[in-house]
Parts: C-alpha cells; sequence; structure tokens
C-alpha cells in the first residue's frame, strides 16, 4: 500500500499518530536534530539529515526504572516499573538506524535472556523507516554503504517514508505497518506516478554513495585479533583520544549499561544507565584492580567489539556506519579510518 | 588573515629540528584526520612522523590537555595558541609540568573556525587573543591590529537575568547533558584522578543524565575551575549537544579577576588564586 501527504501538513499525520499512541519523532534542538517524544505536533519537523543521539533510546532509554523502594521496608513492598503497553511510533528513522535494531535485538531479544523491557517497546513500536534525501550531499562522516546499507532501503522497517519533492510517500513494508497506515485518514492514496517514483528512489537510493571500504567481517574480525598485541598500532590510533563517552552514546549499536542504586531520604531507585567502555572506571574492579588503565586499551576494546568479537559472537559487525561516533568526536577519532588502518597494518 | 601554510611548515621544520637534535622526545601538535577539515591532536615521535603535521583553521584543539599524560620530566614540544599557552602556564603555576621540560611553540592566529557551524571562533566563545602569552619559538607573525573584543562581553545578555531566571537558564541547559563527559575530558585543567563525579565513596551525584545529578556535576565542575579556567572554549566545542558552558566559566573568571586582580594562566610568576592569600585581596565574598 502507498499513501501520501503533503510535508507541510506532517503535524497533521503527526496528531493522528499521538491519538493512537505516544509519536517519537524528530525535533529541533539548537545543536541539531534528535528524538523526542512529541507533544505538540507541529514540532516534527522532517528537515534533518540525521539526529545527533541515535533512536536507540525509544527501546533502551538512557536511563530506565527498574525498581523503587523504601530503605528498611521488606523486599514485597518494593515496587516493580513496568513498560507503559501504549503503541509507539517511531517516526522518520533512516536505514542504517533501522538496520541498528536488528543487531541491538540479538543482546535485548534472542542472546538467550530476554529483556523484557527492550521486547516489550519493540513489540509495541511500529517504525517508520525514512530515506536520506538524496538531492542532499552525504555527510562525509557516513560509511554505512561499507556495510551493505544504502540510503533508502525500507528492509526493517514497518513503513517506508520518501520524500517526493513536497510531498512524503508512505509506503507499507510489514502486516504491523499496512494495518496502520490504513488507519491513518489525512494521508491520500499515491497515484501511479508516485508508485514509479518509489521504485525508484529505492533503486537510486544505491547510487548515492557514502565512504567506501570493503569490510569482510570475517578477514576484519581476525586481523583485529591478530594485531591485538601491536600496542604501536593501538597507541598510534588511539593518541587523540579523550576518553569520553561521546561515540558510544550517540552510537546506535553500544549497548553497555550500569546497574546503579539512587538513594536519598529513606528512598531508593535501582535503575539502568548507559555506560561507556571509554570511560576509566567501566572496568574497575572492586579490588581497585582496573585492567584497562590506558586510553589505548579502551579504544581498543571498543573497535574490537564492534569488529571482531561481535562477528565471532554474533556473526555481525556491530556497527551500522551512521557516522554519529565521528561528528560527535571532539577530535575527530573515525572509526572507518582506524577500521581501516588495521586492514592494512 | 593568518598565513597557515606558513605556520604549517615552521611548525613541521621546528619539530624536525627538535626532534633530531633530541632536545625533545614528543612534539604536540595537529595533524591529518580524515579529511582537510577534521584534523586531530597528534603526537611527533620520529622525524619519520613530521609530514603527517598540518595547521589549518580547523586545529581549535587545545594541545595542553595531553601535558599530564606524559610523565614528570618527559622533554615536550607543544604547539600553543593563545589560549593554549594560558593553559601551560596554568599547569605550570600548578606543578603539573615544569617550564624547563616544555618547548612552547607559540602560534599567533586569527580567524580559527569551529568546523560543525564553519562559524570564525572569537571573543564569544573563548578569550578572543590572538597571540600566545607565552612561548620560546614563534610560528607566525604577531596578529596586530584586529578588533580587541573583552571575552566578557558576551555576558551582558546573561547578567540581565534575576538570579531566577539564571537558575531556569542553567536548568534547562544541564537537562540536555547527556553525561559523556567531553567536557572535562576536553578540558586541560581537569585532570583530577578520579574525577569526584567517578567516585563511590561517598557518591556525589547519581549516574543518570538527570537533574540533580547534571546540575551537581556541572556545578562543581564549574567551581572546581573557578579562577583556573583559561577561557579556551573547548568544553563547548567539545559539547555533542552544545550546551553554552562557556557562559559559566566568564562569568566565574570575570568575578575572580574582578576580585583578585589576576586572569588564570598570565604569568609563571602568579600563583592561582585560589591556593594564594595576599593581604590586599578582595573581602567581598565575605561580605
Amino acid at each position: 500500500m502507498l499513501k501520501k501527504t503533503a510535508i507541510e501538513k506532517i503535524s497533521e499525520l503527526a496528531a493522528v499518530l499521538m491519538d493512537k499512541g505516544s509519536l517519537l519523532a524528530p525535533v529541533k534542538e539548537v545543536s541539531g536534530h534528535n528524538f523526542a517524544e512529541i507533544k505538540d505536533p507541529q514540532k516534527v519537523d522532517l528537515n534533518f539529515y540525521n539526529t545527533i543521539i541515535s533512536p536507540k533510546g525509544a527501546f533502551f532509554p538512557h536511563k530506565e526504572d527498574f525498581i523503587k523502594y523504601k530503605i528498611g521496608k521488606p523486599v514485597s513492598e518494593a515496587e516493580l516499573t513496568e513498560v507503559d503497553p501504549k503503541p509507539v511510533f517511531l517516526f522518520g528513522v533512516r536505514p542504517c538506524d533501522v538496520k541498528s535494531f536488528s543487531i541491538m535485538d540479538i543482546h535485548f531479544n534472542a542472546a538467550g535472556i530476554v529483556d523484557p523491557y527492550w521486547s516489550q517497546r519493540r513489540k509495541a513500536t511500529t517504525i517508520f523507516g525514512y530515506a536520506y534525501d538524496l538531492n542532499q550531499p552525504v555527510d562525509p562522516a557516513d560509511f554505512y554503504n561499507s556495510l551493505g546499507i544504502y540510503a533508502a532501503d525500507p528492509e526493517g522497517s514497518d513503513i517506508f517514508m520518501v520524500k517526493k519533492d513536497k510531498d512524503l510517500l508512505l509506503k507499507s513494508i510489514t502486516p504491523k505497518g499496512e494495518e496502520i497506515l490504513a488507519k491513518l485518514n489525512t494521508l491520500i492514496d499515491a497515484g501511479k506516478d508516485d508508485e514509479k517514483y518509489y521504485e525508484e528512489t529505492l533503486q537510486k537510493g544505491k547510487e548515492y554513495k557514502t565512504r567506501f571500504l570493503c569490510i569482510d567481517q570475517d578477514v576484519i574480525a581476525k586481523k583485529l585479533e591478530a594485531i591485538f598485541h601491536n600496542n604501536d598500532f593501538w597507541t598510534k590510533v588511539s593518541f587523540a583520544c579523550l576518553s569520553c563517552g561521546a561515540c558510544t552514546f550517540v552510537c546506535p549499536n553500544c549497548y553497555c549499561f550500569d546497574i546503579c542504586d539512587d538513594t536519598m531520604f529513606g528512598k531508593g531507585t535501582r535503575r539502568r544507565v548507559w555506560d561507556a567502555c571509554m570511560f576509566t572506571d567501566f572496568t574497575l574492579e572492586a579490588s581497585g584492580h582496573n585492567p584497562r588503565t590506558q586510553v589505548f586499551q579502551r579504544l581498543r576494546q571498543k573497535i574490537n567489539h564492534k569488529y571482531s568479537y561481535h562477528v565471532k559472537k554474533y556473526g555481525v559487525i556491530s556497527c551500522v556506519g551512521c557516522g554519529r561516533c565521528t561528528r560527535s568526536c571532539p577530535v575527530n577519532i573515525d572509526i572507518y579510518s582506524i577500521v581501516e588502518e588495521a586492514l592494512k597494518a | 588573515m593568518t598565513d597557515f601554510k606558513k605556520i604549517e611548515e615552521n611548525l613541521k621544520k621546528e619539530a624536525k629540528r627538535l626532534l633530531e637534535s633530541g632536545e625533545v622526545t614528543v612534539v604536540l601538535a595537529y595533524g591529518k584526520g580524515f579529511d582537510e577539515q577534521h584534523p586531530m591532536p597528534y603526537a611527533t615521535k620520529s622525524v619519520a612522523d613530521v609530514d603527517n603535521i598540518v595547521f589549518n583553521e580547523y586545529c581549535n584543539y587545545n594541545m595542553a590537555r595531553y601535558l599530564v599524560r606524559y610523565p614528570q620530566g618527559t622533554k615536550i614540544a607543544i604547539a600553543v595558541k593563545a589560549a593554549d599557552s594560558r593553559a601551560v602556564i596554568q599547569l605550570i603555576q600548578e606543578e603539573k609540568v615544569k617550564r624547563e621540560n616544555l618547548v612552547l611553540l607559540g602560534i599567533p592566529v586569527f580567524g580559527m573556525k569551529n568546523p560543525k557551524t564553519g562559524e570564525v571562533i572569537d571573543s564569544k566563545t573563548t578569550s578572543g587573543m590572538y597571540n600566545p602569552v607565552l612561548y620560546d619559538i614563534l610560528l607566525g607573525d604577531e596578529v596586530h591590529g584586529q578588533k580587541i573584543v573583552s571575552p566578557y562581553d558576551v555576558l551582558a545578555q546573561y547578567e540581565v537575568l534575576d538570579k531566577d531566571a539564571r537558575w531556569e537558564f542553567w536548568k534547562e541547559q544541564f537537562d540536555k547533558c547527556i553525561r559523556c563527559y567531553a567536557c572535562r575530558k576536553a578540558c586541560p585543567m581537569c585532570y583530577c584522578d578520579p574525577c569526584f563525579i567517578d567516585q563511590n565513596k561517598p557518591k556525589w551525584a547519581d549516574k543518570a543524565p538527570q537533574s540533580p545529578g547534571n546540575m551537581m556535576y556541572h556545578l562543581t565542575r564549574f567551581h572546581h575551575l573557578a579562577g583556573r579556567c583559561i577561557d579556551c572554549g573547548e568544553c563547548s566545542r567539545a559539547c555533542p549537544v552544545d550546551i553554552p558552558l562557556y557562559l559559566f566559566h566568564k562569568k566565574v573568571s570575570k568575578e575572580c579577576e574582578e576580585m583578585f586582580n589576576q586572569a588564570a594562566g598570565m604569568s609563571i610568576e602568579d600563583k592561582p588564586v585560589l591556593v594564594n592569600f595576599r593581604v590586599e585581596d578582595s573581602d567581598k565574598i565575605l561580605e
């Protein structure tokens, strides 16, 4: 099913979606766009390249309360925090980010233990993928082509959206998407030329070139394993690294977290908070020993986790080439260049 | 306009000379990044690597940030722009580095740009100085004749706000914080190990990106930098969500300067204001 709406009427579509559940969509902030829960339909803004922070927070929020309790009271009085079962519409997700959800599913849904928070949200959410605007220049940091992803790939989306001049075309991809799309009464039926335009855009998306490096996942995994002890290589590529957590927090595929208790005035909350392997205290053990005291060890861990351990354990690279880490790095550390160097090392 | 190419050539020339003569073991400057707009901090340890050195309008990094990573006694040459030289001076005052172990390659420059916005970096987010305060070798011509704007002028829009409005302003700004700590990591003066925010005995603030934890982190950091911030603007530039941290730092610096008649990192003879006592010091704080 292909439907369409004028982009200037996007707030009407937003209002309808808000009526049916909660809507997460890009909004313009001072520093750029980010996904946020929409309270005012006028705030939805599709005039963006990509968001600063990835949409992973829709399923794996930066902070997630698990249990609220009172100190000194029995465990039976503690309250579990439940996920709101309301339908969620995640609107305007770029193809590389849509791909990241399926990689994250491995950890939260398929690696033996099912994370109820992630999986409930995944089930309740309809993903509106959104092709990159092929008339805009590619950001120099992007390299999703190297990971086999193209600018207009509908894979993984429930509904896929393509911008056609002043219109937005919406195509249902999954039965879930089809059901939702049929109910969106502000949309009008698309014509024959729209069908043609949509199909053409999917094709043209393959010609929209990001940086490209031939990355065979088994080759890079082995290579990184082979150079693990090459301290010269790692100290060189990590010299500039400040060891902050900006790259991991904007990344759609970083999933490390810390579970901590926040207690004050006799009340406590146990919650999950994003953590970063780039932080000094990430591997600090209770004894005081820290296996990764050096910056190069931490950056090496990050690259190896994504491009080596993850391949060996789950058969897929844990990176989608969205370019966020490179764009957000205060010192322009570029994971693509490091992988390129590693292959040459 | 600054001749960036000439500075780059001089940087390479001096780096080569210093490494060849064994005067230093490492040269901290700027190197190639993934494209021209994105150079990177770069440590040159051998003559063979000198060709990787670059200098252009996007080399904003304050290389003084990297000084404390080296063991005391390491002979280091470091490229310093105006604010960077102040950071080095401040680190010398705080005895984190020794003057005799450093060779300062001074870079007078006007027209540095923020690669994110393309805007020229000026007194709004930094000290707005053009010439290094302290150097051993100057790599370009001193900048003269440019308009001198007080780094505190930008505070005017903030100072008109009353106490409540300021509180609201900062509350809103800190709500954006994702606690990636890029600000403290980019800061040449944030060298505490561990940083108070990483301690858990006592735990000073909640780890989640929300107030009051965010507030605790930023306000404490602001105050730890009182009289020490050299206004390089790196914290604000590093921030992925563009919190105007420079505003608070400038405000505190201004107050310190008014009270103690001393700006941070201007002379190696100075002592940091908050560890020094002089009879003539202002009593304003007690009033």
